[in-house]
C-alpha cells in the first residue's frame, strides 16, 4: 500500500495547486534556512580526522602566575613555552609527537619574472606530516637528522610550489627562504583541512593552506619569531635565546598515541613531569594538566563560536513557524478532502489506512518541500559565502547534508502532518456521503 | 443475510436526546431486494448507516451475514464493509480526480488483491455497467447516469454480498433512472442481496419487499399485485 499512497500523494500534489505551492514554498524556506546554518555548524564542528581524532592529543599545562590564578577558570592561552615543547618532544611518549609554531616570512622566487614577497607557513616537526596525514605530491618530508640538525630544507604547499615552479617537480630546487638558500624535499599535495585543527592558536581556523614547512629547529637556529600569539605571564631578559628559557607559552603541542586507551598513561607521564617541573620551581599555579583530543581541542578553543550556534537556534526557530503554518495549510488541504475520507472509509478503509495514506502524503509533500530547499539552500550558501573567501571555503554541502536536508523536511512535512492527518481519520463517513 | 433485532440508535447532546431509531427489527434473506423508504427524519439513513458498519448502534443487535458486528474494533468492522458491503450513493461519491479505472480499484486496494487479479475485477465490474471502453475516463467527463454506472461498478468489483443503495436515482433523470434501475435488477438476478433507499414509489413496488420507517421503527409493505398494502408495525 507505500507504493499507492506515494501514488496518491503525488497525484495530491497536482490538486489545489496553490495551497501545495504555499506548503512547498513554506517547508522549503524553513528548511533551506535550517540547512544552510547547520552546514556551517557541521563543517565548522565535524570530525576533521576521524580515524585517529582520539588519539591525537594536546597538553595543556598551566604556568601562569600565582597570584592571577582563578582555580577553575581555564588557562588564557592553552600554548606551551619552548622549553617544555623541547622536554616533551624528548620524552619519547607517544608514536608521534611534533610542536610548532607560525611563521610568516619572506620568499625569494627562483623565477626572475616574480617579485619577493612574503608568505605563512609553519615550522614543525617531521612527526607532523604522519600524525596529520598530510599527501605529499612530491619528494617527502625532511628526515631526522636535518630536525636534529637544523637542516635548511623545505617543504612546500602545493599552490605555493605551483606559484614559484609551474607544474614542474622542484624537489631538489632551491629557493631564498628567510634570506637564506633552503632545498626543497617535499611537495603536500592539496591538504587544507577546515577547520585548521592542527594549529587553531593564531591565524585563521578557516583560512588558507600553509605555504610553506620548516624543520623547527631550523627556525629556531635561524631565530625566526612566531606569527600567531605568544602570551608572556613573567618578566623575560629581551633577546632570542631568552625567549626560548622563559616562561612565555607560543608553541603548540601534539602526540599522537597507538590507542585512545594510551591516553591514561600520558596523563600520568605529563603529571610527573610538571610535578618534576615544580620541584625547580617553575609551574606554581598549581593548576591540573589537561590532555585533549581533536574534537575535544576544538571545543575548548569554540572553534563554532556563540554566534554560529545561535544562529543555527534561530534558524530552527523560524523552520518551528513555518511548521506550524504548515500546520495551517494541511488542515485546510485536508478539510476539503472530507468526502474522500467519507468514500474511502466507505469501502473499507479503517482508520489506520486513513491514517497511512494521508501521512504519506504529507512526506511526499516534505520531499518537494527537501527539492526545493535543496536548491534555496545551495542559494543561502552561494549568498553566504560571497561575504568572504573563508567563510566561502566552509559554505558548501556534502552528502551527509544533503541526505539530512531530505530527512529534514520530510520529518519536518510528517511532524506538521500528525494533526491534520489525525483529524482526517476522525471524519465521519456517514455525514460526509450524505453532504455530497 | 442481515437481521436485526430491537436495535436502538440514540443521538444525544448536551440538550437533548433524539431516537432515530427503536425496538428496530428486520431480517433481510440472501437474494432478497428491499427498497426502504420513509418520510425525511424517519430514521432511514440511520438504518442505512448502520447496516453498512459506518455508524455504531446505541442496544439491540446486528447480525451480518451471520456475523454479530456489536463490539467489533474499526479494523474488524472496515474489513468486514469491505468484503461483505457494496455502497452507491445518490450522489455517487466518486473520487474526481482519480481515473474510473482507480475509482473502481479503491476498494479492491483495502481488500489486499494483487495487481492481476485487480486489473481482472475492474475490467469485468466496468463491462457490466457498459463503461469498459472508458476506464481511462475521468468522472467528470461522464453523465450523472454513468457515474452512478461506475459507483455501481465499484461497489461490485469486490464481490459484495449486500449492496446497500441510498436513493441511486435520486439525482438522475428518468431514462437514466430506469437505466440503473435495470441494472440493479440484474445484479440482484444475478444474486446480489440489495437494500436500497428511496423516496420514489414506482420503484419500490419493482422490489421483493419495501420497508417502511416511521419515527425510528419498521412497518413492512409487501407487494400485492401493483399495490403495496402495509402490514402492523413490527415492534
Amino acid at each position: 500500500m507505500f507504493v499507492y499512497y506515494f501514488k496518491l500523494g503525488v497525484r495530491s500534489l497536482r490538486r489545489n495547486r496553490f495551497l501545495t505551492a504555499l506548503m512547498v514554498l513554506t517547508l522549503a524556506v524553513g528548511v533551506a534556512a535550517s540547512v544552510s546554518t547547520l552546514t556551517i555548524l557541521h563543517v565548522m564542528s565535524g570530525d576533521p580526522i576521524p580515524e585517529k581524532s582520539s588519539r591525537l592529543l594536546v597538553p595543556e599545562v598551566d604556568n601562569g602566575p600565582p597570584e592571577t590564578y582563578n582555580p577553575g577558570t581555564e588557562q588564557d592561552d592553552p600554548q606551551l613555552t619552548y622549553q617544555d615543547s623541547i622536554n616533551l618532544l624528548k620524552s619519547g611518549k607517544g608514536v608521534r609527537r611534533t610542536a610548532m609554531f607560525g611563521l610568516y616570512a619572506p620568499l625569494e622566487p627562483p623565477r626572475k619574472d616574480l617579485p619577493a614577497f612574503s608568505a605563512y607557513g609553519m615550522a614543525p616537526t617531521r612527526d607532523f606530516f604522519a600524525m596529520f596525514d598530510v599527501p605529499f605530491l612530491h619528494g617527502q618530508t625532511w628526515t631526522e637528522q636535518d630536525d636534529t640538525r637544523g637542516a635548511d630544507v623545505v617543504v612546500l604547499g602545493r599552490e605555493m610550489a605551483e606559484r614559484l615552479y609551474g607544474s614542474a617537480n622542484p624537489v631538489g630546487q632551491r629557493l631564498m627562504l628567510m634570506g637564506f638558500p633552503f632545498t626543497v624535499v617535499g611537495v603536500v599535495d592539496k591538504w587544507n583541512p577546515r577547520p585548521r585543527y592542527y594549529k587553531l592558536i593564531g591565524g585563521d581556523n578557516f583560512g588558507d593552506a600553509e605555504g610553506f614547512y620548516v624543520p623547527l629547529s631550523t627556525a629556531v637556529r635561524h631565530e625566526r619569531n612566531q606569527s600567531g600569539s605568544m602570551n608572556c605571564s613573567m618578566r623575560r631578559e629581551p633577546g632570542y635565546a631568552a625567549l626560548l628559557t622563559s616562561e612565555c607559552t607560543w608553541m603548540q603541542f601534539w602526540f599522537e598515541t597507538a590507542s585512545s586507551g594510551d591516553r591514561a598513561e600520558l596523563q600520568e607521564y605529563l603529571d610527573n613531569y610538571i610535578a618534576d617541573q615544580r620541584k625547580l620551581g617553575r609551574f606554581k599555579r598549581n593548576a591540573p594538566n589537561k590532555l585533549y583530543d581533536v574534537m575535544e581541542w576544538m571545543d575548548r578553543l569554540k572553534v563554532v563560536d556563540n554566534d554560529s550556534k545561535l544562529s543555527a537556534w534561530l534558524a530552527f526557530g523560524f523552520l518551528v513557524l513555518c511548521l506550524v503554518n504548515t500546520i495551517g495549510l494541511l488542515l485546510a488541504k485536508f478539510s476539503v478532502r472530507a468526502s474522500e475520507i467519507g468514500v474511502r472509509r466507505a469501502l473499507g478503509a479503517s482508520r489506520a489506512e486513513i491514517f497511512r495514506q494521508f501521512l504519506i502524503e504529507t512526506g511526499v509533500v516534505g520531499l518537494a518541500g527537501g527539492l526545493l530547499g535543496l536548491v534555496l539552500s545551495f542559494g543561502a550558501l552561494a549568498l553566504i559565502g560571497m561575504q568572504g573567501s573563508n567563510i566561502a571555503a566552509i559554505a558548501h554541502m556534502d552528502w551527509q547534508m544533503l541526505a539530512l536536508t531530505f530527512v529534514l523536511s520530510v520529518a519536518a512535512a510528517v511532524l506538521a502532518g500528525l494533526l491534520p492527518t489525525w483529524r482526517a481519520c476522525q471524519v465521519t463517513p456517514a455525514i460526509q456521503l450524505k453532504s455530497q | 443475510m442481515l437481521r436485526m433485532t430491537n436495535l436502538s440508535k440514540v443521538y444525544r447532546t448536551h440538550m437533548i436526546e433524539t431516537h432515530a431509531l427503536r425496538g428496530f427489527e428486520i431480517d433481510v434473506k440472501e437474494g432478497e431486494f428491499v427498497t426502504v423508504t420513509g418520510p425525511s427524519g424517519s430514521g432511514k439513513t440511520s438504518f442505512l448507516n448502520i447496516a453498512g458498519l459506518l455508524e455504531e448502534f446505541t442496544s439491540g443487535e446486528y447480525i451480518l451475514d451471520g456475523v454479530n458486528v456489536k463490539g467489533l474494533n474499526d479494523n474488524a468492522r472496515s474489513r468486514l464493509r469491505n468484503e461483505k458491503l457494496g455502497f452507491i450513493f445518490q450522489g455517487f461519491n466518486l473520487i474526481p480526480d482519480l481515473s474510473l479505472f482507480d475509482n473502481v480499484d479503491v476498494p479492491l486496494r483495502y481488500r489486499g488483491f494483487n495487481a492481476s487479479e485487480r486489473k481482472k475485477r475492474i475490467e469485468e465490474a466496468l463491462a457490466k455497467v457498459g463503461l469498459a471502453s472508458r476506464m481511462k475516463h475521468y468522472p467528470a467527463e461522464l453523465s450523472g447516469g454513468q457515474q452512478q454506472r461506475v459507483a455501481i461498478a465499484r461497489a461490485l468489483a469486490g464481490s459484495p454480498k449486500l449492496l446497500l443503495a441510498d436513493e441511486p436515482t435520486g439525482n438522475l433523470d428518468t431514462q437514466m433512472a430506469r437505466g440503473v434501475m435495470e441494472l440493479l435488477e440484474e445484479i440482484n438476478a444475478a444474486g446480489t442481496t440489495i437494500l436500497m433507499v428511496t423516496h420514489d414509489p414506482e420503484l419500490a413496488v419493482r422490489t421483493h419487499r419495501n420497508v417502511h420507517i416511521i419515527d425510528g421503527q419498521v412497518s413492512d409493505l409487501v407487494r400485492k399485485g401493483p399495490t403495496l398494502v402495509q402490514t402492523p408495525v413490527t415492534a
